[in-house]
């Protein structure tokens, strides 16, 4: 019993070492704690940046023969442009016959 | 801001060790980079910087700005231009291929294991503020005799003390290697992987004296 409560402990050092280690990365590498985390520091600036996502570069369409593929394409840069600056972004995808829409496939938000 | 590793990578362009870097370049507890009375980087000279082969994260992303929310999920941000920098910055491009042109793709990863790390301790702290987990005050830092004053050798600045031991690379990994009788790696990312390692294992040592949370 009294071993196992022994292990349990760390000791004052530890702590100072360790809440000293914590706050130094914290202002080193601008590490927030918890739900703080990036709203901070993009609230106070919201008006002066310019919020860009970094995710992807380049988007193609792809299209099979079951697992085979068969061509791709990239996205044309006017549409490539729009899609990475604007957050609200989407992609909707049509399938159509002689100009008449035969299935939507719905919606895809581009930058979540 | 610099952290750890890249006060290691500036200290080695200028041929100098981190404790000595710290001393001479690092403020707020070694934490950030020294400043002139005008507000200008210390390193900053007519002909420009003069760790740049070495340059720390953020200045790799100006005018970008980073940051990561909770989740771990990162977004980039354009700060206003400075009217007094020189450099030239187009708005064409995607922020991946400015990041690839910057040479920040091994400084972000570093700056993510760090960040893992730092999650780590958060943790424990949580879990010893809960648990109340700390030992007598006296088990191994004994008070000093009544009357009996502690002169330091040389006067630290409490301003130029690191805050915390493992942002002194050489001395850390000097420690280590000491105990577990290996070389210090000479080579720069060499050293940060085994500072990581040295860091991983403390965290692994307090997790496990702790508990589970």
């Amino acid at each position: 019993m009294g071993k196992q409560e022994d292990r349990k402990t760390v000791t004052r050092r530890d702590v100072l070492k360790l809440a000293g280690t914590a706050a130094a990365f914290c202002t080193s590498f601008g590490f927030l704690h918890g739900s703080q985390t990036g709203g901070v520091v993009q609230g106070k600036h919201i008006g002066e940046w310019k919020q860009l996502q970094a995710r992807w570069q380049q988007a193609e369409i792809k299209w099979y023969s079951g697992d085979v593929l068969l061509n791709s394409s990239e996205f044309p840069s006017k549409v490539l442009k729009h899609l990475q600056s604007d957050e609200m972004a989407t992609v909707e995808i049509k399938w159509f016959r002689s100009g008449k829409l035969q299935q939507n496939l719905g919606k895809i938000a581009a930058n979540r | 801001m610099a952290g750890p590793h890249e006060i290691l990578g500036m200290s080695r362009v200028l041929g100098i060790g981190t404790t000595k870097f710290l001393a001479l370049y690092a403020d707020n507890q070694g934490t950030t980079l020294r400043s002139e009375a005008d507000g200008r980087c210390v390193f900053l000279t007519p002909s420009g910087c003069r760790v740049h082969p070495r340059r720390p994260l953020v200045c790799r992303l100006y005018p970008l700005g980073r940051t990561t929310d909770e989740r771990g999920e990162e977004r980039f941000a354009v700060f206003p231009a400075q009217p007094e920098c020189e450099a030239v910055v187009g708005r064409d491009g995607t922020v991946g291929s400015f990041l690839e042109s910057q040479g920040v793709v091994p400084y972000l990863g570093w700056s993510r294991r760090y960040g893992e790390l730092y999650r780590r301790m958060i943790g424990l702290l949580e879990q010893l503020d809960i648990q109340g987990k700390i030992d007598a005050p006296a088990a191994d830092a004994p008070a000093p005799e009544a009357g009996v004053t502690e002169t330091p050798a040389v006067e630290p600045s409490a301003d130029r003390s690191p805050l915390s031991s493992w942002q002194d690379v050489d001395a850390s990994l000097a420690e280590y290697c000491s105990v577990h009788g290996s070389a210090v790696p000479a080579e720069i990312d060499g050293a940060i992987a085994l500072h990581l390692r040295a860091m991983e294992e403390w965290l692994d040592d307090l997790e496990s004296r702790l508990g589970p949370a």
